[in-house]
């Protein structure tokens, strides 16, 4: 994950240092009333061991005191105690949304690379055949399984489980699933990525389609329309530029044809500085936040280049307080 | 770096054709430049260049020495660019090896000038202390910390930083009775003379992607490229070294074109790093 550096002028610092601070103090003021605490590594969490407390993650008893292992967030359920790290690695649970890179074809299996300890495997079983029949793998099809993925492709899969070793299975069965073209692909630290009902988002006024993958990778690119015929008609298509072409890289000519309209693509680009700069600036990536981060672009007449510079760095910090300290005024 | 799908390859080379890159920038903008000197407190000049996700260090270290015998009146300068493991997971131990060598041939070339030493962007006279007896060895290292492409255009840019930065000891020479004795030398603590880098060169590289150029590729972006050409141009927009890299042949007339581009984008660039030197040189100071 490469960090935006952006060169501060002495203004801009003194408000973004001001902002910062006032987020600062919102968040601590709204989460005392929660029961949740912060602890540090080798804090001692205040428990009363003779109840029968169950000691879980990143605890540990130490001199009859129970004792964080991590820092985090201290978080009781019933009789389990246990932390919860907030700057974790991706922890990937079944039935999230996940984008990921193919980085092998193996026997009857892809493995996929998502920003996990482990490489991710879907199976050829866990996934639409071309034809769309429901059918035995058999052979050939094991053969042809680089007509489907090839190594480098980006796939949008869902988790279906772990296996025995602890690596993921993900399942691709769904007709939103499946390969991402005609577009980018972006990385983003997975705890800004909070679980959500919806993780595809189809832009309908800027023509774009938006995957926040829970494992921190997204997808920004042309709107692709899903339906029940694609694989078919994708196939007959296939078929004919091999026959005509042959094999040979598409002339220039033909290759301009298809690319993404400019429109589009510059929505797609904005969408893309929107994420980059609040990942930068560690907000959570929701939707709302995002398309907010769009809309003030647009309504502060800011170039796309320009939204990584200084200015609408610092600017985005500050609308992010006026929003919190709107809302937390609703709340109150 | 990781590979790339031929759908982002598409969008990659879809939008340099459209002139809108995949960070909202044109074809021949540059990448945010943040500058930072001083940061070796150790060596006589310094500086750290960000362009974009690429970090390069440059330091500069001065020692007195010999000439060489064939230009008894010029100093010795030399250039080394090392990759550190930590840009890419393929230079660990020798892997960096053939990168570093390529950046510092053509860093040399570019800044250094022909055999004679004639046409150098760093002018070797000032660095004589006593002809065909003394004079300063600069030692440039350069290290790339991180790689997101562009890597030649940002070490020129940290070079051309630190040696604005560079202060070389004055000295005081003491002749000795004879002609053949070896003078002494005192070299001062305290006074620094600073170095000239008015016609120190900017190297300014533009890469062919299907039928465009782009100026300041990303990594992802040089994946696509067909070729790309590095000119280093002074302040007079005259050029002092190119160098052309990538397999594909070039006509002679897109050759002059891209040096051209090159020489256009130039202009912006060296207002561009000015002015972060001044801003650097004033943040250092205060």
């Amino acid at each position: 994950m490469r960090d935006l550096q952006v060169t501060l002028n002495q203004t801009q610092r003194v408000r973004l240092q001001s902002a910062i601070r006032t987020l600062q103090e919102l968040s601590s003021t709204s989460s005392s009333s929660a029961v949740a605490a912060t602890v540090a590594v080798a804090d001692v969490i205040p428990v009363n061991l003779e109840d029968g407390i169950l000691k879980g993650h990143g605890t540990s008893e130490v001199d009859g005191q129970l004792m964080a292992t991590l820092c985090g967030v201290v978080e009781r359920v019933n009789k389990l105690v246990y932390v919860r790290a907030l700057r974790a690695r991706y922890k990937p649970e079944i039935g999230d949304i996940i984008v990921g890179r193919v980085i092998e074809v193996a026997p009857k299996r892809w493995r996929l690379e998502i920003n996990f300890t482990q490489d991710a495997v879907l199976m050829l079983s866990s996934m639409n055949l071309p034809d769309g029949i429901q059918r035995r793998r058999t052979a050939v099809d094991e053969l042809n399984m680089r007509s489907i993925f090839e190594e480098d492709d980006v796939i949008c899969a869902e988790v279906r489980g772990f296996q025995h070793d602890g690596s993921l299975q993900l399942q691709a069965r769904s007709q939103k699933y499946g390969k991402l073209e005609r577009g980018q692909l972006l990385t983003a630290p997975p705890y800004l990525v909070k679980r959500r009902k919806q993780h595809f988002h189809h832009l309908e006024d800027y023509g774009v389609d938006l995957i926040i993958g829970c494992n921190g990778f997204m997808w920004v690119g042309e709107h692709i329309e899903t339906g029940e015929n694609d694989m078919l008609e994708d196939q007959e298509n296939q078929l004919e530029k091999d026959g005509n072409s042959n094999a040979k890289p598409m002339g220039s000519q033909d290759e301009e044809k298809t690319f993404t309209p400019l429109e589009t693509r510059r929505h797609i680009c904005r969408i893309a500085n929107a994420v980059r700069l609040l990942s930068a600036l560690g907000f959570t990536l929701s939707l709302e936040a995002i398309i907010d981060t769009v809309k003030l672009s647009f309504s502060s007449n800011i170039s796309i280049k320009d939204m990584l510079a200084a200015e609408f760095y610092v600017q985005t910090a500050e609308r992010e307080v006026q929003r919190r300290v709107s809302s937390s005024k609703k709340k109150a | 770096m990781v590979g790339l799908s031929s759908g982002e390859k598409h969008f990659i080379r879809g939008g340099i054709a459209q002139d809108l890159r995949s960070d909202g920038r044109q074809r021949l903008d540059y990448r945010p430049i943040s500058v930072e000197v001083g940061i070796i407190p150790q060596a006589n000049g310094s500086a750290r260049v960000r362009l974009g996700a690429t970090d390069v260090i440059a330091s500069i270290k001065a020692e007195l020495g010999k000439p060489n015998a064939l230009q008894p009146d010029k100093g010795k300068v030399s250039i080394f660019v090392d990759c550190s493991p930590t840009a890419a997971p393929k230079f660990e131990g020798r892997g960096g090896e053939e990168l570093s060598s390529e950046l510092s041939v053509a860093l040399q070339r570019c800044l250094l000038g022909g055999k004679s030493g004639a046409g150098a962007g760093i002018d070797l006279s000032s660095l004589t202390i006593v002809e065909g007896k003394i004079c300063w060895d600069l030692y440039i290292d350069a290290l790339v910390v991180s790689s997101d492409g562009n890597l030649l255009d940002a070490l020129a840019t940290a070079i051309k930083v630190a040696l604005s930065n560079t202060g070389i000891p004055k000295v005081t020479v003491d002749l000795g009775t004879s002609p053949d004795d070896q003078p002494e030398v005192d070299v001062s603590e305290e006074e620094f003379l600073q170095f000239d880098t008015s016609a120190v060169p900017v190297i300014v590289t533009v890469t062919k992607v299907g039928r465009h150029y782009v100026v300041d590729a990303t990594s992802e972006e040089e994946s696509q490229m067909s070729s790309a050409v590095s000119a280093s141009v002074n302040r007079h927009g005259q050029i002092c070294g190119m160098t052309k890299r990538g397999g594909a042949g070039l006509d002679s007339s897109v050759i002059l074109d891209m040096i051209s581009v090159a020489k256009h984008v130039s202009e912006h660039l060296f207002s561009v790093i000015d002015s972060e030197i001044a801003a650097a040189e004033a943040a250092a100071n205060s």
